[in-house]
């Protein structure tokens, strides 16, 4: 500013110099006095301004101070507030860490037991009656998200509903898949407990779960067996699902769950056990088949003839039809003939007529000795087929032997079946036979010599 | 009466020991003792009775020697010995066939000791006992019961030879 005078005075000066050739010197003095007057007045004005504004600066200063000092006050107010809050920020999220900890371990209790209780419905039979229950249960078990309380309350229900189910005996309709594997719609059901199901005519049914089932549907299903148990059994099921309710009834119980009643299908009927026999029981059973036929031929010819030996007994006239009516008549004949050589016609003709008696029990003698040895074949080919697959497999897996030890088993059980029958037929056709035997042996001849003495 | 029923449930327990084949030897042993009870009766009450009748008959007749006489006694020898004779095959029969049942229920046993193998493996020897037991229980009742019998049957046998051969003794020349 004062520089800006400055040059702003040396131009006038130098303008004046210029003019003052052509002004008077007065004219000059004037100029001068007159500039600085002026300037005099400027300066004085510029002072006072700047007085004034010094003035200003200073409160400004003293304003500024003070507004710093308050300023200081409030950070401190502010740290302080800021380090408690804090604090309690710290506080807070220790308390908010622990409440959710306990949090995610109910949420994994409950991942673990709605996995368990599904796991555990897949396999109870009440499944049947009560569908739907899974698929909440798999989708409880897999969520992320914490559980909320109605889910809660639901599992507790699922839970509490089996176990009142487990203790139930009911009666429903559902499908079930028939032994042909196709599905019958509404069928009458009747369920004891988790151990047995009925179908209304009283032949059981088994619970297959989805993955045993294994039809893709991710449904387990009751399922009729193919291969029911005994008639006994069966006819007690019959008689329980037509027991009205509130009533007491007997009911056969697999208390395995379904375990027993699968073996039902495994364990060989009847035929099969004798087609275990092979060979070796097969021909037992011709044999005991042969033995019988001839046995009951026998019996009859036996009882024939006996009865009319009998009958000859009692009558004098020999009849042709019976051999000891034959062995009488040499003698009716010709009554007249001397003692010796009548002796030996009557033994020619006893021995003609006892022939026959014992023919054919020779054949059941020997099926019946045979039968018991052929059976003690049967059991030693079995045996020997068992050391075979014990040598290639190992005594690790009873089944691989069961073969042998049943096939020996069994062909002991028919070599008795067959011996025990054809033993006592035999002891009785023979005794027959040697009473008869007897009679034309002992007493053809005396019954001769009565009737000669007459 | 409290006893019999004691010994009553001492027999079921002992047949369910034993299995169905049991009720089969007991049957068995009933008849095989009923005709050793008839047999016995016939040879003390009835064959005496039947032996002097015939005795008597033949001392009445006054023809003893001829030909015809020597047959006639044959023939009475042989009806009465067809009388001492009778039902003793059949006896004998039973007596064969009572250890072929022990061995059929033993095999009955041993069958029931596989079925439960199948069930619950061979680690559960309780289970299995049930089995044995039925396996050997039938074999023991068999032999008995065929012991019972043996001694009869012989004596019976023995007791049919000799009195036939008595009876054609005493029926002698006169």
């Amino acid at each position: 500013m004062r520089k800006l005078t400055t040059l702003l005075l040396a131009l006038c000066f130098s303008a004046t110099a210029v003019q003052a050739q052509d002004m008077s010197l007065d004219q000059l003095l004037n100029v001068v006095k007159k500039a600085a007057t002026e300037s005099s007045a400027a300066n004085k004005k510029r002072e006072a301004e700047f007085k004034s504004k010094r003035d200003q600066q200073r409160r400004l200063l003293s304003e500024a101070r003070a507004q710093l000092a308050a300023l200081e006050r409030r950070t401190e107010e502010l740290k302080l507030a800021y380090d408690n809050n804090e604090k309690t920020l710290a506080e807070l999220e220790t308390t908010l860490a622990e409440r959710s900890g306990n949090l995610g371990e109910m949420q994994g209790t409950v991942k673990v037991l709605a996995g368990d209780l599904r796991s555990a419905l897949e396999e109870s039979m009440t499944s049947a009656e009560l569908p739907g229950r899974i698929e909440f249960l798999t989708q409880l078990a897999s969520q992320t998200k914490l559980p909320n309380i109605q889910e809660l309350r639901q599992l507790w229900l699922e839970m509490q509903t089996e176990i009142v189910e487990e203790g139930k005996i009911s009666r429903f309709t559902a499908d079930i898949r028939d032994e042909r594997g196709e599905i019958e719609s509404n069928v009458e059901v009747t369920r004891v407990g988790t151990f047995n199901a009925f179908d209304s005519n009283g032949k059981f049914l088994i619970w297959k779960s989805a993955a045993d089932a294994g039809t893709g549907t991710g449904k387990g299903e009751l399922m009729r067996l193919s291969k029911q148990p005994a008639a006994q059994y069966a006819g007690l099921a019959k008689s329980f699902v037509n027991t009205p309710a509130g009533q007491l009834g007997e009911v056969p119980m697999d208390y395995t769950r379904g375990t027993i009643l699968q073996l039902v299908i495994q364990t060989p009927s009847w035929q099969d056990k004798v087609k275990q026999g092979e060979e070796v029981g097969y021909t037992i059973l011709i044999m005991g088949g042969i033995g019988l036929v001839i046995a009951i031929i026998k019996f009859f010819m036996l009882l024939g003839s006996g009865s009319k030996i009998k009958s000859q007994l009692k009558k004098k006239q020999p009849s042709q039809n019976n051999a000891l009516g034959r062995i009488m008549s040499v003698y009716t004949e010709s009554p007249d003939t001397d003692i010796e050589t009548m002796e030996l016609k009557l033994d020619e003709a006893i021995l003609r007529e006892t022939g026959p008696l014992e023919s054919g029990l020779s054949i059941i003698k020997v099926f019946y000795v045979i039968a018991p040895l052929m059976g003690l074949l049967g059991t030693v080919v079995g045996m020997i087929q068992t050391f075979q697959m014990i040598t290639l497999m190992g005594t690790g897996d009873p089944k691989s032997m069961a073969g042998g030890i049943s096939m020996a088993l069994v062909t002991t059980v028919l070599g008795l079946v067959v011996a025990i029958p054809l033993t006592v037929l035999h002891s009785i056709l023979q005794s027959m036979a040697r009473k008869q035997t007897q009679i034309l042996e002992e007493q053809s001849a005396g019954i001769v010599a009565r009737m000669a003495e007459k | 009466m409290f006893w019999l029923k004691e010994r009553w449930y001492s027999i079921l327990s002992f047949i369910d020991m034993g299995g169905p084949v049991l009720w089969a030897i007991m049957v068995l042993l009933f008849v095989m003792w009923l005709m050793i009870l008839e047999r016995s009766w016939f040879y003390f009450v009835t064959y005496p009775k039947m032996r002097n009748k015939i005795i008597k008959e033949w001392d009445e007749r006054e023809d003893t020697t001829t030909w015809f006489a020597r047959r006639i006694k044959e023939a009475k020898v042989s009806e009465a010995s067809i009388s001492l004779r009778s039902g003793l095959g059949f006896l004998e029969s039973l007596v064969a066939i009572s250890p072929l049942f022990g061995l059929f229920g033993t095999v009955y046993g041993m069958l029931q000791v596989f079925d439960i193998m199948a069930i619950a493996g061979t680690s559960n020897a309780r289970a299995m006992a049930g089995g044995v037991s039925k396996a050997t229980v039938p074999t023991m009742a068999g032999m008995v019961a065929a012991l019972s019998g043996v001694f009869f049957t012989t004596f019976f046998k023995h007791k049919a030879a000799v009195e036939a051969e008595k009876l054609e003794d005493r029926m002698q020349s006169h």
